[in-house]
């Protein structure tokens, strides 16, 4: 019998304030089954200043839980003082890294680390090429579809990498040098004024006909629907997905992990942790197009 | 008034003329005009193999091609059958429209002015199946194509009148007003006065 | 020496003519199939088009790039490793590759083939750059469009990499090849299928005196009675957020950096690119000759300043607005 896979949480990609992230954190800490969590500020710099002192304590905790603690870094890394900030954190980071952009998997070049869904790995001679270069594990991007999942799984067994797959929360669709939380409240990235902390799901998008599309997230676009592949959880362990990522929202996501966790233990079923989950996102739908090679929006499972 | 540069006046005077063909090919029988329309079709076959290649490697459907304020629209078969016919009133809906002055329609197929440029001034009208309409573009854009010459060797008295017409740039401003003018005229007269017009502009043009 | 190399598109033989002929230094395209990021119906070269393409280039002293843009399918890498194949068997100038798996092929399986790093593949600072050098010897990157003039020159200092930044055509708001929201609406995206926002899923709608368009059931925009239109581009719609309706990510312009040639050739760019491989023929030897006299004239003089130059690019501009994108700060 193999081995169930990881559950994980990914980064806080929104701009919550500070008391808001440590409390989330000292919880999950505290209460919430995952085996692995994501800390970083990897959307905009900008806000990284009101969390710095924040990562020590959150790590500190982490661990003493018996939690794995890797830090994530940034998506998208262009100015000076980015690159700066990059290389700092891969030159201190006491644990393991995951690298968001390539200047990340260059700076990580021989050194263990994992690779996350911001870097494309779509294919086995990519995946290859990064367990060759020091990865243990691969994240990849949700617009993947089952039978890319599966190959990449078996490749990486082979290679004894591990592959992770989102399976909870709003799917990040892009990232731009533009802050669109700014630019729709008539301002400037330069001066922000950090309206993205009002948001702490992301700011709603919906069409001139007043549909719902999609999230804003600084520089961030996110889904409007909320991933769930609950459904999908007993394909993703057969395929020989090791890592399930379920990204954070303001919600209780002590009770979406232990639902994860359930379902993957057989002490609960699918379809009543998918109905759970609705009602935990109520106002996002739930959405697997991706994973069935539909549009990402659509609902198939 | 701004004087009209040679090549845009030319362009008129053929799409003038274009358009009398378009509305005597919604008169005329529809067994003749089949015949000239499976003639023109032939006549890109053998001039452009890559653009008809193209028209035949897409799945079957039809596009219909309407001249904007004119009698007539056609319908364009595309898939392993290409045809061009003229549109009737019983004929099912096509899967995709495309609409717009005549002019600027030959231009298009001629690739003389970009399609998406258009499409931005709202010159062009698209409806239906998008992918079609753009994929009849650029199997018409990757051609160097001259549809007047073209359809000059399909029908007997353009042969003659056309391309000389092409190179008098500055004579064909001239001619302008009276196409223009024939155009008011009843259809028959219009013909006629058309292929006058066009007949003695070819004696002129040698 | 001329400032800048100019690199063109084409879409089709036609249009690579046009460019040649327009004063294109270098033409890029791709082969008719998913391997680049223009793959829209009716577009891009059979095998022999391409090599009849370089042979069309060659003869006038000009250079063909392949565009192997798109990132092959996990399990059927093979149609990729063709591609490049084909593309070095025929004699171009250069591939154009955004995959690491598929530059790595191209580094070890044809080491006499030069490699250009795709926009796709979004290496946005110095470290991304030189890393791309040391493990497969790209000798030129082409820039994603979020960098500002100040980043280019930054980036130029820390590298000896070429190189490309797009001067004219379509603007991608967000940085490419890391942008699902077109497969997130479609299902089809420009890394796997290589069309964003593609025509099978547009469909145009009138509602009385309005244009609608909108995009796998998504309305994209609305568009008043005379309002200039737009191809329904994802991320070029109007959208409603923070309460009020705008375009949140991108007006529909068209990137425009003429003005800047000066301060990009001071930070030490090596090649300007046109965008617009799905654009026709008429828009390529339009921009192209526009960009050839800039280039030319900003040799001769220092300057760019030719009062003509606006007007040959006027029909050409997306939504008949043009923007100078990221390359100056407020953009952001």
């Amino acid at each position: 019998m193999t081995t169930p896979p990881l559950l994980t949480l990914g980064p806080v990609l929104f701009n919550w304030p500070a008391e808001r992230w440590c409390d989330f954190y000292a919880r999950i800490a505290d209460e919430a089954p995952v085996d692995v969590v994501h800390l970083g500020e990897i959307v905009c710099s900008k806000r990284l200043p009101f969390l710095a002192d924040q990562f020590g304590p959150a790590v500190e905790r982490l661990e003493a839980a018996g939690k794995t603690v890797v830090l994530s870094t940034p998506i998208l890394v262009t100015t000076e003082r980015e690159r700066a900030a990059l290389a700092e954190l891969v030159e201190a980071a006491p644990g393991p890294v995951e690298a968001n952009d390539l200047a990340a998997v260059a700076l990580l070049a021989g050194r263990p680390h994992l690779v996350g869904p911001y870097v494309n790995v779509y294919n086995e001679a990519t995946l290859a090429w990064m367990a060759a270069r020091g990865a243990l594990s691969v994240s990849l991007n949700p617009e993947l579809p089952a039978p890319s999942v599966g190959v990449l799984a078996a490749a990486a067994a082979d290679l004894g990498v591990d592959v992770e797959v989102q399976v909870f929360g709003r799917m990040p669709l892009a990232i731009s040098a533009r802050c669109y939380h700014a630019r729709s409240h008539g301002l400037h990235k330069d001066g922000c004024q950090f309206v993205c902390g009002n948001d702490p799901d992301g700011l709603a998008v919906a069409t001139l006909d007043a549909q719902p599309f999609l999230a804003v997230n600084g520089t961030q676009t996110l889904s409007h629907a909320c991933l769930d592949l609950s459904g999908a959880l007993e394909a993703l362990t057969a395929q020989g997905v090791r890592r399930l990522r379920l990204s954070p929202h303001a919600v209780d996501m002590v009770r979406v992990a232990r639902g994860f966790r359930d379902v993957l233990d057989g002490r609960r079923d699918a379809a009543a942790l998918s109905a759970d989950l609705a009602d935990l996102v109520a106002g996002m739908p739930l959405a697997d197009g991706f994973y069935h090679d539909r549009a990402g929006y659509e609902r198939v499972a | 008034m701004p004087p009209i540069p040679p090549e845009l006046a030319v362009r008129r005077i053929e799409a003038a003329a274009a358009g009398v063909a378009v509305a005597l090919a919604g008169r005329t029988a529809p067994a003749l005009s089949g015949r000239v329309l499976d003639l023109v079709v032939g006549r890109v076959a053998r001039c452009h193999p890559r653009a008809f290649a193209a028209l035949a490697e897409l799945p079957p459907a039809t596009l219909r091609i309407e001249p904007a304020d004119r009698p007539a629209a056609f319908l364009l078969d595309v898939g392993p059958a290409v045809r061009l016919r003229v549109a009737g009133p019983d004929d099912p809906p096509p899967d995709a429209a495309v609409r717009g002055p005549l002019a600027d329609l030959m231009d298009l197929l001629e690739g003389r002015i970009d399609g998406d440029a258009l499409f931005f001034r709202r010159t062009l009208r698209i409806e239906g199946d998008t992918a079609l309409v753009l994929a009849v573009r650029n199997a018409f854009d990757g051609e160097d194509m001259d549809v007047v010459a073209d359809l000059a060797g399909a029908f007997g008295p353009l042969a003659r009148a056309v391309p000389p017409a092409r190179r008098a740039a500055g004579r064909a401003l001239v001619a302008l007003e009276e196409v223009r003018a024939a155009l008011l005229r009843p259809l028959a007269d219009r013909v006629a006065a058309v292929e006058r017009r066009l007949a003695a502009f070819d004696r002129e043009g040698r | 020496m001329a400032p800048f190399e100019l690199i063109c598109p084409a879409g089709t033989p036609a249009a690579l003519r046009a460019a040649v002929d327009a004063g294109a230094d270098a033409v890029y395209a791709g082969f008719r199939d998913e391997t680049n990021a223009r793959n829209f119906p009716g577009l891009n070269f059979s095998r022999e088009e391409m090599a009849e393409g370089i042979r069309y280039a060659r003869a006038r002293g000009r250079m063909l790039f392949v565009a192997i843009n798109t990132y092959p399918a996990a399990g059927r890498v093979e149609p990729w490793r063709r591609a490049v194949d084909d593309a070095a068997r025929l004699g171009a100038d250069a591939v154009i590759l955004a995959d690491l798996g598929l530059l790595d092929y191209a580094a070890r399986t044809h080491p006499g083939l030069r490699l250009h790093l795709s926009v796709q593949a979004s290496a946005s600072n110095a470290e991304a750059v030189r890393f791309y050098r040391e493990a497969f010897g790209v000798r030129r990157v082409v820039l994603p469009r979020v960098l500002t003039v100040a980043d280019i020159r930054g980036l130029v200092a820390g590298t000896d990499v070429e190189t490309e930044v797009f001067v004219f055509g379509g603007m991608c708001p967000m940085a490419e090849g890391r942008c699902t929201l077109s497969s997130y609406a479609t299902g089809r995206s420009p890394n796997r299928q290589g069309v964003c926002s593609p025509a099978e899923h547009v469909r145009y709608e009138e509602r009385g005196e309005d244009l609608v368009s909108r995009l796998g059931g998504f309305t994209i925009n609305r568009f008043a009675a005379g309002e200039p239109a737009g191809y329904p581009t994802l991320c070029k719609g109007r959208f409603a957020a923070a309460g009020k309706a705008s375009y949140l990510f991108e007006e529909p312009t068209s990137l425009n950096a003429l003005p800047l040639l000066p301060a990009l050739h001071e930070a030490g760019v090596k090649a300007l690119k046109i965008e617009g491989r799905q654009r026709g023929k008429a828009y390529v030897a339009a921009v192209v000759s526009a960009y050839r006299r800039a280039i030319d004239g900003f040799a001769r003089t220092g300057r760019v300043d030719d009062p003509g130059l606006d007007a040959g690019l006027d029909g050409a501009v997306e939504g008949g607005r043009d923007t100078a994108g990221a390359y100056r700060r407020s953009w952001r």
